[in-house]
């Protein structure tokens, strides 16, 4: 499973600046089994619609194998049949322990993302390297 | 002389979603459970009122048939409880005053009944805040009444409230204090959890050889018991708990935290599903415990066990239990009612429990070195 989560959906100075994270996990219905690969995408963004989260999230778990687990706030509470054709993935929303665990584990890690990248740009550095979206 | 109490269930379906009937079955055994009889249920399809919660129409259906109260599946914010008490005169509960209702009745010890008294006031506190404000919206108060003000009301609540905590505190202590004298004497510690009515203290009766009262309705147990049981080599200490229920709030459990604390500090959890239920309905039921589970911040390991296997097929509890392999794999079967695997399950839980830790004692032979050694015999000998 590839569970997704964003951190940063909120504006600053009138721009949304985000990053996802993306980790590959087997997981059993009580916990994570083992990580396989993370992956954090970031990403400047003028709004923070529909169209903008889900190009995010396909960037995001590009390459990675499994079902996209996502919470249900992260896309608007859509149906999961919704979010499958949108996103043209099999997806689902979190029912186990360990689901939520490996939710929990993405968060951090884009949480952690987030501040670095916010830190970098407070420093001038890596200008340009971020992603701009309309 | 009439003293039943009567109610019309009333649910509203999301538009967006399938049909629930099973919602509703659901409500009715609740309603029931707290000693109600139905006189009706009824139920729209349709966004939610902003003032009644149902259209106007269906509130006036449910109380032509003059019901003591109309009980609602969907929460009722403070306003559209006013509303409707004040449009149509008639008592309004959604469905988690519901169930306060029948954990009141049901609190026995001290524990539970701080423990309801707390869910009460958490629940109720916003309800008084809004419906006070709502009543005074035109009136001014001023310093010659001999009434208090709404928010004096609403201090108290809040101040009751830090009391109970307190106390409840306190009961969490011993119980912390009481887990950890009892790893010490070298027992292992499982909880039983479970919705509601999937056999959990049917379960811990045939396990624990007790009686418990165990009978076939939503909350039963409230109080968490504890029993020893012999596994193989092993011994652990069985407990029963509270049953969980699809959308439990937070506040509810957070006023359970002490007895929910049996659950998450637990070596292991027994998680008990009711292969009886139909396959979309055992699924969500599941999910709910999980979720519950996760709202309670257990870490620790889960073995599910598929309870009333004597109430269907082989090839179906085989089939339900494919459907459900992604929340419960390698499950337990066993049917509490019938003493069907309890065998297998005893087995597996002494196989799922930490591993024993083995430790090398060197002590002097000297006067000191025996007083320990006599310490050691002492303590194993009583964990015995």
């Amino acid at each position: 499973m590839v569970a997704v989560d964003i951190s940063g959906r909120h504006a600053v100075g009138g721009r949304y600046i985000m990053v996802s994270a993306s980790v590959a996990a087997r997981i059993s219905p009580g916990g994570i089994e083992r990580t396989r690969r993370m992956r954090l995408v970031p990403l400047v963004a003028e709004s923070v619609d529909m169209e903008v989260v889900i190009e995010l999230i396909e960037d995001s778990v590009r390459g990675l194998p499994g079902v996209v687990l996502a919470e249900k706030g992260d896309l608007y509470n859509l149906e999961r049949w919704r979010v499958e054709s949108i996103l043209g993935r099999e997806f689902k929303y979190p029912e186990s322990l360990g689901e939520r665990r490996a939710i929990e584990l993405a968060h951090h890690a884009s949480f952690a993302g987030r501040k670095l990248v916010l830190r970098l740009m407070e420093e001038g550095l890596g200008e340009g390297a971020w992603k701009m979206t309309a | 002389m009439k003293n039943e109490k009567t109610a019309v269930l009333l649910f509203r379906e999301d538009p967006r979603d399938g049909p629930h009937p099973e919602k509703m079955a659901e409500l009715r055994g609740l309603a029931e459970s707290a000693g109600y009889k139905v006189l009706a249920e009824i139920s729209q399809r349709r966004g939610r009122d902003r003032r009644f919660q149902l259209g106007r129409g269906k509130v006036a259906e449910a109380v032509s048939l003059e019901p003591e109260k109309l009980i609602f599946n969907n929460p009722l914010s403070p306003g559209q409880m006013f509303n409707i008490t004040k449009e149509f005169e008639i008592l309004a509960i959604d469905r988690f005053s519901l169930i306060l209702e029948i954990f009141a009745s049901r609190a026995t010890t001290r524990e539970a009944k701080l423990q309801v008294e707390l869910a009460h006031l958490s629940y109720e506190a916003p309800f008084v805040r809004t419906i006070e404000s709502l009543k005074k919206l035109s009136e001014r108060p001023g310093y010659m009444g001999s009434g208090s003000y709404d928010v004096s009301m609403y201090r108290d609540i809040k101040g009751r409230m830090a009391k109970i905590r307190a106390e409840l505190k306190a009961v969490e202590e011993t119980g912390e204090r009481r887990r950890e004298r009892r790893r010490e004497l070298g027992f292992d510690l499982v909880s039983l959890a479970g919705y509601t009515n999937a056999g959990k203290s049917t379960l811990f009766n045939r396990l624990t050889e007790e009686t418990v009262t165990a009978k076939d309705q939503p909350f039963t147990t409230l109080s968490p018991t504890t029993r020893a049981v012999a596994a193989k080599e092993r011994r652990f200490l069985l407990t029963d708990t509270v049953g969980f229920i699809d959308d439990l709030p937070l506040f509810l459990i957070k006023a359970f935290r002490s007895t929910l604390a049996e659950i998450v500090e637990a070596d292991l959890v027994l998680l008990v599903v009711d292969l009886s239920d139909p396959p979309e309905v055992l699924r969500e039921k599941l999910a709910s415990c999980h979720q519950t589970l996760w709202d309670c911040g257990c870490y620790a390991p889960i073995v599910s066990v598929l309870n009333k296997v004597d109430r269907v097929d082989p090839e179906v509890a085989l089939e339900r239990c494919e459907l459900i392999q992604d929340l419960a794999p390698n499950p337990a079967f066993i049917s509490a009612r019938e003493g069907h695997g309890l065998g297998g399950l005893v087995d597996l839980i002494a196989e799922k429990l930490p591993p024993l830790e083995e430790f090398a004692v060197r002590l002097p032979s000297s006067e000191a070195g025996m007083g320990q050694l006599s310490r050691l015999t002492r303590s194993q000998s009583r964990s015995r």
